[in-house]
């Protein structure tokens, strides 16, 4: 056997092999150290430079209309965008994409040579079929940096149909600007879900990264009230009303009086949500709701509901009606349009041709505090409705406030009160529906995203007793038959309502406008056994028309506003399948 | 028999008790190698797969293929290596040596310049990096010269100017690419190398100082260089900065944890670590695999390093010690710095790590140096059975 030996320079060698021992230990505790002790913070060093919380956006919910036809939707529209860092040609790329969406070459060129951003649209919401000529450019000649997106966009595929109603959204958050889309935003909108995207640091997806969805939730669908075929005959015919009249507004509302449902809300000039470039401003109020003005004779119908209500008067009373009647506090006395002697008038003569001069004996006699008391019943000064945005409450003023001799008289001929023509609908209403007032509403069902329904349970209150209410039927049936309201007739129904007319109070300027006057006529239809009620609202309807061999002044409601009542509602009973009052 | 029994005289006598001893030695070098290549190949599939695509190439293996072939060609160096009597390059040690310079001037004329150092030779579609040559050129002329000299080496004098003129004239060399990892790698070395001959300890100190110190003001005289040093030396360095390769392979390996996020699903290779599949390879392999796969690494490098040192002890002669240790040094230097560099123990040098990293020249020379270290065992163990015969 052989004996090793120990040599000295062996452990030099062996000196070599420690070292190297102790180099790797030492590496292997550094590696301990941070693959272990201090794993945390590098973890979270990692993270932080490379997972994006994302929110995903939920779906917007529907509008329908009340059959469940899509007024507003949202849909997906291909979106181009591009990272200008990494476009070597600005203008090769402008030029050979600009021209595939017909857009500016000049101007995309500016956007895409900003080298120092790493964002910017090319083009928003396209149609499928330009988006994909756009990605077949960009492939076929290996375009770096241009990206495709789906992006949600907001169509109104019945165009300008009901457009005050709906309102629109802005299309590049989705969040609604005006209408229905504004006022249900939060229900519409759904909540965005969460989504956990790794990058790496050009921000592009790591395909393998794990992605935590947190599902985003869709937001309410809304179905409304809404009907298309009366919507949309409302609508012509405020247009046509403005063009007619010379006015610069017209407003429609029907209603169906037992349930509060708007079939139609139609303002006149109009607007398409989908083409924002051409909108004015001016046009976007719905101004059934937005717009006040003084009611003049239709609110005598208030005045006289509320005398026989309250038992002052009955329909046969009459007495004499002076030509010009003073009322402390005024300078000149009430008189009435076309009458220049005293007659013997009956209630319902004095509500027939509209006599102010009747409707302030009446007024004398209820009281004013009975009659604020029907003038609040009636829902006057208030809101109708919490679902119908943008709605002002108009104006009545407390009891405490009618001092003047003439604060009662005026507020019975229908001054010295802000209405809405929504609010004068809902008063009609009530007449029409027994005496019972029935909140108006657009939306009928939140469609919540599980497919549940929330049901709009309308508010009613009765104002009139029922008796009461089938006489002012009566009242309102002669008004059209014998009165002022002649031109409100429609062939096969026997309707009621009243006309009104007041001089336009300028709200800006503070005082009343000399020429323009406010005209409507808000109707029953059918009388016997109402379907619906008209409101019609002119605002500042000029000129004349022939009538027969006399000229007669379109500022007048029983002229201009009454044909119109008469053709929506023939046109919305015909819609309704409402079959005609016996011959 | 009252002979003091350490692991050395142990395995001595199992030596020369159980023969033939060559074989085994050649299979415990050579399978940490064969694995360290195979991780290596599998975490460059990884790391490089993203760099492949980003960089226009079809093939997400790109990388890979190509790695896998340098592997091949690794392997015909390393068979070439064990057959290679390696006295053969005591004789040829200056021709060696002389062939590297030749590389190194070659490099600094016609070399190409990627990453602000000139380090590479392209030659068609094959990069040649000269100093792997000129690594391996130094190691042989010191151990020849230590080996030639052993008589004279009480005088400082001989033992200076030899080892200065070589290691002088390389290291200036690669500090003009400049490759400051490479010259270091070099010196320590030859330190090495050094210390294992019959050179005075307080000379061989004496001239480790003198290097260090000239390592010392080399390391702060390229501004370059000095950040480097000071990012590495700030407690709280900027990590979008100076200081943003090691924080992200610091982070890579925080990342892995105990056991790894698992084969492929490595974050820092989406562009997050800069040369995940070269120089930062171990910080993949440590986030894909955790503790675990790092540690393996090192053991494994660990593992040829004994294996290396047990080679040297057991060598027949001088210079098969002195280029046993010299080569050993080399390939367990280099996996240091690098990896040191990876955790943040040492400053970064762009120096890659043996069998794991991608590279042609690296993986080549480094399976050469495996392929000599055998020749050495296989050689020795030849001789100590002619003399266990004799004495027998």
């Amino acid at each position: 056997m052989l004996r090793p030996t120990w040599r000295i320079r062996d452990l030099r060698v062996v000196l070599v092999g420690i070292v190297f021992i102790a180099a790797w230990v030492g590496i292997g505790y550094r590696l301990f150290q941070v693959q272990v002790v201090e794993a945390a913070t590098f973890v979270a060093d990692g993270e932080d430079q490379r997972i994006r919380v994302e929110d995903k956006a939920a779906k917007r919910g529907t509008i329908f209309d009340r059959d469940g036809i899509e007024l507003a939707v949202s849909v997906d529209l291909p979106t181009v965008f591009a990272d200008p860092a990494l476009i070597d040609d600005p203008v090769g790329t402008a030029q050979l994409l600009a021209p595939l969406y017909h857009g500016d070459v000049a101007e995309l060129t500016e956007r895409l040579s900003q080298s120092e951003s790493r964002f910017t649209y090319v083009v928003r919401h396209l149609e499928v079929e330009v988006a994909d000529r756009i990605k077949t450019a960009v492939l076929d000649n290996k375009i770096e940096g241009i990206y495709f997106q789906n992006e949600p966009y907001r169509v109104y595929p019945a165009g300008d149909l009901a457009a005050q109603v709906l309102g629109f959204v802005q299309q590049d958050d989705q969040s609604g600007l005006e209408g229905l889309e504004a006022q249900f935003d939060h229900l519409l909108t759904g909540l965005p879900g969460k989504q956990v995207l790794e990058r790496d640091p050009e921000g592009r997806p790591i395909p393998l990264g794990e992605l935590l969805i947190e599902p985003a939730i869709p937001g309410y669908d809304l179905r409304t009230t809404i009907d298309r075929e009366i919507q949309y005959a409302a609508q012509q015919a405020a247009a046509d009303a403005v063009v007619d009249t010379n006015a610069l507004a017209a407003t429609i509302v029907v209603m169906v009086p037992g349930t509060g449902e708007i079939l139609a809300m139609a303002t006149a000039p109009t607007f398409d949500p989908n083409d924002r470039s051409t909108i004015d401003i001016a046009a976007v109020r719905n101004r059934a709701v937005t717009d006040v003005y003084e009611p003049g004779s239709t609110l005598k119908v208030i005045t006289v509901a509320a005398a026989l209500d309250a038992g002052i008067v009955v329909p046969s009373n009459s007495w004499n009606v002076p030509a010009a009647y003073e009322v402390e506090g005024k300078e000149d006395p009430y008189t009435d349009v076309g009458r220049e002697e005293d007659r013997m008038m009956s209630v319902a003569e004095i509500l027939m041709s509209s006599s102010n001069v009747g409707t302030i004996q009446i007024q004398e006699r209820l009281g004013n505090e009975l009659h604020h008391q029907y003038l609040d019943a009636f829902g006057l000064g208030q809101l109708t409705t919490d679902s119908i945005p943008g709605e002002v409450p108009g104006l009545l003023h407390p009891l405490e406030d009618w001092i003047s001799a003439t604060a009662g008289a005026s507020t019975a001929i229908g001054y010295r009160v802000d209405v809405t023509a929504l609010q004068m609908a809902a008063v009609f209403g009530t007449i029409a529906n027994d005496g019972v007032w029935v909140e108006p509403h657009v939306v009928s069902e939140l469609i919540h995203p599980d497919g549940s329904r929330d049901v709009t349970v309308p508010r009613q209150r009765p104002v009139l007793s029922e008796r009461t209410a089938e006489q002012m039927q009566e009242l309102l049936q002669g008004v059209v038959e014998q009165g002022t309201g002649r031109r409100a007739s429609i062939e096969d129904f026997a309707v009621g309502g009243k006309t009104g007319t007041t001089e336009k109070f300028l709200y800006e300027e503070g005082f009343y406008s000399e020429d323009d006057r406010i005209a409507s006529f808000i109707g029953i239809a059918p009388i016997d056994g109402p379907e619906i009620v008209v409101a019609v609202v002119l605002d500042s309807p000029h000129g004349e028309i022939e009538e027969g061999e006399a000229m007669v002044e379109l500022q007048f409601g029983g002229v201009s506003a009454a044909p119109v009542f008469a053709r929506v509602a023939e046109a919305a009973l015909q819609a309704l399948g409402v079959a005609p009052d016996a011959p | 028999m009252a002979t003091r029994v350490t692991p050395i005289t142990k395995a001595r006598s199992f030596a020369t008790t159980r023969e033939p001893r060559s074989g085994r030695i050649t299979v415990l070098l050579l399978l940490p190698v064969v694995v360290l290549v195979i991780i290596g190949l599998g975490a460059l599939a990884s790391a490089s797969s993203v760099l492949a695509i980003r960089e226009g190439y079809s093939d997400n293996l790109f990388y890979f293929k190509r790695q896998l072939l340098f592997a091949g060609l690794g392997l015909f160096c390393l068979i070439l290596g064990a057959r290679i009597p390696y006295r053969w390059y005591q004789r040829a040690a200056l021709p060696i040596f002389v062939v590297g310079l030749i590389g190194l001037v070659a490099t600094l004329v016609v070399g190409d310049v990627r990453g602000g150092a000139q380090r590479w030779i392209e030659v068609g579609p094959v990069t040649i990096q000269a100093s792997e040559f000129a690594k391996f050129g130094v190691v042989s002329m010191l151990a020849m010269i230590l080996t030639r000299k052993a008589s004279y080496l009480t005088t400082f004098g001989h033992v200076f100017w030899p080892v200065a003129a070589t290691l002088g004239s390389v290291g200036g060399l690669l500090m003009l690419q400049p490759d400051f990892g490479t010259t270091v790698l070099i010196s320590a070395s030859a330190f090495v190398i050094l210390a294992a001959s019959s050179a005075k300890v307080r000379h061989v100190f004496g001239l480790g100082i003198a290097a260090l110190a000239a390592g010392g003001m080399l390391a702060v005289a390229a501004p370059y260089r000095l950040e480097r040093v000071t990012s590495f030396l700030d407690s709280n360095p900027d990590v979008l900065g100076d200081g943003y390769h090691v924080h992200q392979s610091l982070v890579a390996l925080g990342t892995g944890g105990w056991f790894g996020v698992g084969l492929g699903a490595s974050r820092a290779r989406w562009s997050f670590l800069p040369n995940a599949h070269s120089d930062f390879i171990f910080a993949i392999i440590g986030e894909e695999t955790g503790l675990a796969g790092s540690f393996a690494v090192i053991s494994l490098f660990l593992v040829v390093a004994l294996v290396g040192v047990a080679i040297a002890l057991r060598a027949r002669d001088q210079f098969g010690r002195l280029m046993a240790v010299g080569l050993v040094s080399w390939l367990t230097f280099q996996a240091l710095v690098n990896i040191g560099g990876v955790v943040k123990v040492l400053p970064i040098t762009g120096v890659p790590l043996p069998f794991v990293s991608a590279g042609g020249s690296a993986m080549m020379a480094n399976l050469f140096v495996v392929g000599v270290l055998i020749n050495i065992a296989r050689l020795s163990s030849v001789a100590r059975k002619e003399q266990a015969g004799r004495t027998a």
